[in-house]
């Protein structure tokens, strides 16, 4: 019986699954544009994509993008975690506060973003009473990335904190004890204690947030349409217009499967330099 | 009760009360694009980037645009709402009915080949799905899917994330409810229905909480697969009208608005189950 039921899904598998995943395949080394019979080009559409001057861009783009997403996100989430355990009653309401933005409408949420950043927008009001100058969001290569930055750990910072949350509730109290006896300052023991101690909760955010930017797409394609000038074009936006505005599928199909190995080899790299193993002695 | 509120002051240092009150501020700023999207939604457009968040006269004029007038732009928004309710509802309800079915034969039946099925879920959870879009929509188009609810809905009726969670969950379950179960003689579709989903209410929430909110939402996906207007669910006819009328932007924040309620009402009402399933005690 219980085959019966796991047969159920590897069918349902094989058809949405398995299937495509040949197509990628086969799509990747062959010459196809979604009428004609596929032609075999063998390695042409990845010569093609590695010299493709936007696609190359477009993976720079992601680097630029966790240069500023990265700290904001880890810094905004060190914070709620903090505020967290600092809050005693009322836990529960500041949670819902920040994770609210993370379950509602990436779509709504980005067309609300394009208004706040506009130039007449309330966030250039605010600036402009303050410092008297309006700041041109979307107009600038570096302030678009850092728009959609915002934006993006806006959307995400909550969920973050509650990881990092649930490793601050694992470190043992004795710890703080011991180290307030040896006169060690606040920023000694937050750097010598606690991020060591959360690291696993904290890698798990830096995977999280490099998944997220490679698979960034609605807040650009809405906020910024990926310019100015190919500023804050996406691999997935990359891979979009590819396949269905250039009508080139071939290409883009080398295009996802080189952008998901990129992904995955910065998962590895990452976790190489900054995983550690939580050991009490 | 001046008493009262004199010992909760003392619980906390001076130092200690602005930090709680700067979490406070920082949370409810938190909230501030959503207060700012209602606010505008209810402004006449002249008045959006003028007024201050409070300040204008709100009127219901946008939404009344958005159902009425948007037709005749050829922008149907009363259908869109109906066409991602329908698919949403769909998926999640098809979603929840199979994994609870399938997580269950993984945790708790033996078959030949389940250790090998569990590794599969794995490796399919690994895999990045944006990698699929393309490949996904050959398929879908072979199989003359483009521009219907089919290729919204079939594509994502069962997930193997949502078989992976719950059968986690079940694992943990005690042995003995299945012994009672069989006691009583209860076949498979009662011990499910009866014992295993009663017992599992969060985990089952937050698959729920997250089929929605991810099917409610999706944007690139239908985005390639429908380029009918009568077709589109709200997520992409919303982007579409923003695109071409951006000047409208009371009535886009009305949609926006309607893009966001569901959402934020169901999170609301699975807050709790939502905390305990992320397996935190907030108290």
């Amino acid at each position: 019986m219980g085959l019966a039921i796991a047969g159920v899904y590897l069918l349902f598998a094989a058809i949405f699954w398995a299937y495509p995943f040949f197509w990628l395949a086969k799509l990747s080394v062959t010459q196809w544009r979604f009428f004609d019979e596929p032609v075999f080009t063998g390695a042409q559409n990845l010569v093609t994509s590695v010299q493709d001057p936007q696609f190359l861009q477009a993976l720079w783009n992601v680097l630029r993008f966790l240069a500023m997403y990265v700290p904001i996100a880890l810094g905004g989430a060190l914070l709620v975690a903090f505020g967290l355990q600092h809050i005693g009653r009322g836990k529960a309401f500041i949670a819902l506060c920040f994770l609210l933005s993370n379950v509602s409408s990436g779509v709504a949420l980005s067309l609300v973003f394009t208004k706040i950043f506009s130039s007449t927008g309330p966030l250039n009001s605010l600036i402009f009473d303050w410092t008297g100058i309006r700041i041109p969001w979307t107009n600038h290569p570096t302030l678009a990335m850092l728009a959609i930055a915002l934006v993006v750990a806006w959307k995400f910072v909550g969920y973050y904190g509650l990881i990092l949350y649930s490793g601050l509730l694992a470190v043992p109290k004795e710890i703080y004890d011991a180290a307030r006896l040896d006169h060690a300052s606040p920023l000694t023991r937050l750097v010598r204690i606690t991020l060591p101690m959360i690291n696993p909760q904290l890698m798990m955010v830096l995977v999280f947030a490099i998944l997220v930017s490679f698979g960034l797409f609605t807040e650009p394609f809405l906020i910024t349409g990926g310019g100015p000038g190919d500023s804050t074009v996406t691999p997935q936006m990359m891979i979009y217009e590819t396949a269905f505005r250039r009508l080139q599928p071939s290409h883009a199909a080398m295009m996802s499967i080189l952008v998901s190995l990129i992904s995955y080899l910065l998962v590895v790299l990452a976790r190489r330099l900054f995983e550690r193993k939580v050991v009490l002695t | 009760m001046i008493e009262r509120l004199r010992a909760i002051v003392r619980t906390r240092s001076i130092g200690g009360w602005v930090m709680t009150l700067a979490i406070y501020a920082l949370a409810l700023t938190w909230l501030y694009p959503f207060a700012w999207m209602v606010a505008a939604s209810l402004k006449p457009t002249a008045q959006i980037y003028t007024t201050g968040l409070f300040e204008g006269d709100f009127t219901l004029e946008n939404f009344r645009f958005l159902f009425a007038t948007a037709d005749k732009l050829d922008r149907p928004f009363l259908q869109a709402l109906a066409i991602s309710a329908v698919v949403t509802l769909s998926v999640t309800a098809s979603v929840l009915l199979s994994s609870a079915f399938i997580a269950f034969a993984l945790a708790r039946l033996r078959f030949p080949g389940r250790g090998l099925f569990g590794s599969f879920l794995l490796l399919q959870m690994v895999v990045p799905t944006t990698m699929f879009i393309l490949p996904l929509f050959v398929l879908v188009k072979q199989l003359g899917l483009l521009n219907s609810l089919g290729a919204l809905i079939l594509p994502s009726m069962m997930s193997g994330w949502g078989i992976y969670m719950m059968s986690q969950s079940f694992r943990s379950m005690p042995e003995d409810y299945f012994d009672a179960a069989r006691l009583d003689g209860a076949g498979l579709w009662q011990t499910v229905m009866k014992v295993v989903v009663p017992l599992n209410k969060s985990i089952i929430a937050i698959v729920a909480l997250f089929t929605f909110t991810g099917t409610w939402d999706n944007f690139l996906w239908p985005l390639i697969v429908i380029s009918d207007v009568e077709r589109m669910p709200l997520s992409v006819l919303l982007a579409t009208f923003s695109k071409q009328y951006g000047g409208y932007a009371g009535p886009v924040m009305a949609g926006a608005v309607l893009q966001t309620l569901p959402l934020v009402l169901l999170f609301v009402l699975f807050r709790r189950h939502f905390l305990q399933g992320m397996s935190l005690t907030l108290k």
